[in-house]
C-alpha cells in the first residue's frame, strides 16, 4: 500500500473524496487529509496493514492532527446513539466538540441530556391567531442550523381560503404579500411527534425513534438516507439533505444537542425535534418564542396545571388525519 | 376435581398463552390513544409538575396574577410607561391642562381606535381625578400593573382564555413557574388591533423547485 492509496482509503473513511466541497457535517469532522494525518490514522486503525506503516514512519506529525485522526476513527466506528451507554454518549459528544474546536477555533456546547421524568411534550396551535407572518420559520432555521442554500425549513405555513376548509391541495405555503390576506386563514404544520410514529416503524436501521418525553429523534450518524421515513410520514414532516448543508460560520448556533441541532451532513434525514436542545432545559421551542401572535403553545401533557392541558380540556381541539391512528401530539384549535 | 380449581387452571393457561403471544411487543396495544396514555400517566403521577430551570431574560420585575383556579406572573407595567407617574405632569385639573397651546399637545400621538366613540373615551379607563391609576366601569381603582382586570370587563371570553393559557403568549419557558404576557404587552390599549405586515421570509428555492 503506497501513500496515495492510504490517502484515498482514509478520505473514503470520512465519507468524502478530496474533490467534494466541505459540508456542514465536515465543519465538525473533516479536515484536509494530508499524508501526515493519514499516517497518524494508522495508529488508531487496527484493520490497516503494517505495510503503509513502514512507509510512513519516517514522516513526523503534529499532535493535533493525530488527535483529529483518532477522533475521526472513533467517530466512524461508533454505535447507534439509541443503544449507547452514558459514557459512550458523552465520549462522542466530547469528540464532536473537540473536533469543531480544532477546525474552527470555536467551542460549541453539545448536550446529550436525557428525557426528564414525568414529562411528555405536546403542542397546540391556534388557527384563529396565526396571521401568516412566518417569524416562526426564520427562528427555526437559525436555531436548528438548517441549510441556508437549499432554504430547508421544518415549518410550513399554509395560506387557506375561507370557506374551503382545510384544503391542503389548494393552499399556498410560499406566499409573499401583505398578511393576513383578505379572505384567508393560516395554519402551520411541522413534525407532529406522533405517539405512534409510522416513520419509526419503517426505518430499516433504527436510526429514528421516540424518546420517553415523546420527541421523535434521529441519529444523523446512523441514518443511511433511504428516505423510507419520509415516505411513511403522512404529514410531510421530514426533510432530506440532498446536498451538503451550508451555514455561514458566524450564523452557526453553537448551543447544540446530539439529537437536535448539531451540524448535519449530506444524505441524511432531519426534522423538527421540538428544539430538543431548548425544551429539555425548560425553554420553549424557537417557533413558540418567536411567534408574535401567541398562536403557538408548548407544554407538558402530564402537568395538570400546564397551559397546554387547559387548552386540551377547554377548547375544541383536533388533530390532522386522526383516523390514521398515528396519534400526533400536536393539536389545533380556534378561539 | 373441584370446578374452581379447573377454572383456575384454565385461567393460568390463558394467561400463559397471552404472555407467549404478547412478548414480541410488550408496549404495543398498552394504550389505544395518546389521550388514554396521558390520563393513565397523570393518574400515576398526580404531582407531575416539572421543576426545570426557570428561564426569563430581560424581565426584572413580575406581577403575580392570582385567581381561584390559576396563579401565574405577568411583566410589570408601570416601569415600561414613559414618564410614569402621570401625576408628575397632571398636577392640575384636566380641563385646565387641555386649554394649553394647540401646538404643544402632550399626547399628540394617541388616538383611540378602540370600540365606538359612543362606547369609549379616555375616561372609560383613565381616572379624571387621579391619572396614576385606572378605574373599572363601576369606579373601582385598578393599578396600571393589573390593567388586565380593566380589559377583562368587556373582553371576558379572551380574559378566560388568557387565564387558562389559550390566549396570549408564554414568556420564559413551558416549565413552572408560569409567566405570560399581559394584554398591553401585545395590544396597544388605544388601538388594540394588530396591523397587517409582510411575511418574514420568501422561499425562493421552493419557487425554483416547483417550476
Amino acid at each position: 500500500m503506497n501513500l496515495d492509496s492510504a490517502k484515498w482509503f482514509f478520505s473514503r473513511l470520512n465519507g468524502k473524496t478530496d474533490t467534494t466541497e466541505p459540508d456542514g457535517y465536515d465543519q465538525v469532522l473533516a479536515k484536509q487529509q494530508s499524508r501526515r494525518t493519514a499516517i497518524k490514522s494508522l495508529m488508531g486503525g487496527l484493520a490497516v496493514g503494517t505495510a503503509a506503516m513502514s512507509n510512513s514512519c519516517a514522516l513526523t506529525t503534529t499532535e493535533k492532527k493525530g488527535e483529529q485522526s483518532q477522533i475521526d476513527w472513533e467517530e466512524y466506528f461508533k454505535g447507534n446513539y439509541k443503544v449507547m451507554t452514558e459514557e459512550e454518549k458523552s465520549a462522542t459528544v466530547n469528540r464532536l466538540i473537540r473536533s469543531y474546536e480544532m477546525n474552527t477555533g470555536k467551542r460549541i456546547s453539545m448536550s446529550s441530556s436525557p428525557p426528564k421524568e414525568n414529562v411528555l411534550f405536546g403542542y397546540a396551535f391556534n388557527i384563529s391567531k396565526c396571521r401568516g407572518y412566518m417569524d416562526c420559520i426564520n427562528a427555526c432555521v437559525e436555531e436548528n442550523n438548517q441549510d441556508r442554500t437549499s432554504q430547508m425549513q421544518y415549518i410550513r405555513i399554509h395560506e387557506m381560503e375561507d370557506g374551503k376548509g382545510f384544503n391542503f391541495g389548494e393552499a399556498d405555503d410560499n406566499y409573499y404579500h401583505e398578511v393576513p390576506a383578505q379572505g384567508h386563514f393560516y395554519m402551520g404544520t411541522q413534525c407532529f411527534h406522533c405517539d405512534n410514529p409510522p416513520c419509526v416503524d419503517v426505518c430499516p436501521v433504527q436510526a429514528t425513534w421516540k424518546e420517553d418525553d415523546g420527541i421523535v429523534v434521529i441519529d444523523y450518524d446512523w441514518c443511511v438516507g433511504c428516505r423510507y421515513c419520509m415516505a411513511a410520514c403522512p404529514y410531510d414532516g421530514r426533510r432530506f439533505n440532498w446536498k451538503s448543508p451550508e451555514i455561514p460560520e458566524p450564523e452557526v448556533n453553537l448551543k447544540q444537542h446530539y439529537l437536535g441541532n448539531r451540524l448535519r451532513k449530506k444524505g441524511v434525514m432531519e426534522k423538527c425535534t421540538f428544539c430538543i436542545q431548548r425544551s429539555r432545559e425548560g425553554k420553549n421551542p424557537a417557533c413558540v418564542e418567536a411567534c408574535p401572535t401567541g398562536a403557538r403553545t408548548f407544554g407538558n401533557l402530564l402537568d395538570p396545571n400546564s397551559e397546554l392541558r387547559w387548552i386540551l380540556n377547554n377548547k375544541k381541539v383536533f388533530r390532522l388525519k386522526e383516523d390514521l391512528g398515528t396519534e400526533p401530539k400536536f393539536w389545533y384549535y380556534m378561539d | 376435581m373441584d370446578i374452581k380449581l379447573i377454572n383456575k387452571a384454565y385461567g393460568g393457561l390463558f394467561v400463559g398463552v397471552t404472555m407467549l403471544f404478547s412478548c414480541g411487543g410488550p408496549q404495543e396495544g398498552a394504550h389505544h390513544t395518546v389521550d388514554d396514555k396521558i390520563r393513565e400517566m397523570i393518574d400515576s403521577n398526580a404531582q407531575a409538575i416539572s421543576d426545570s430551570v426557570y428561564y426569563l431574560d430581560n424581565l426584572s420585575e413580575l406581577v403575580k396574577v392570582i385567581y381561584d383556579d390559576v396563579q401565574f406572573h405577568v411583566p410589570e407595567r408601570k416601569g415600561q410607561i414613559q414618564a410614569f407617574a402621570c401625576s408628575e405632569c397632571h398636577i392640575g385639573a384636566l380641563d385646565k391642562m387641555s386649554s394649553m397651546d394647540e401646538d404643544k399637545q402632550a399626547h399628540w400621538n394617541v388616538s383611540i381606535v378602540h370600540a365606538d366613540a359612543s362606547i369609549m373615551n379616555c375616561l372609560t379607563c383613565h381616572s379624571e381625578n387621579n391619572m396614576d391609576v385606572l378605574h373599572s366601569l363601576t369606579g373601582n381603582t385598578i393599578d396600571f400593573n393589573e390593567s388586565f382586570k380593566l380589559c377583562g370587563q368587556c373582553h371576558n371570553k379572551q380574559f378566560d382564555d388568557w387565564k387558562g393559557g389559550a390566549h396570549g403568549k408564554q414568556l420564559g419557558g413551558w416549565s413552572n413557574p408560569r409567566v405570560s404576557m399581559t394584554c398591553v404587552n401585545c395590544h396597544n390599549p388605544h388601538a388594540p388591533a394588530f396591523e397587517s405586515r409582510w411575511p418574514a421570509r420568501y422561499n425562493t428555492q421552493k419557487v425554483i423547485e416547483r417550476q
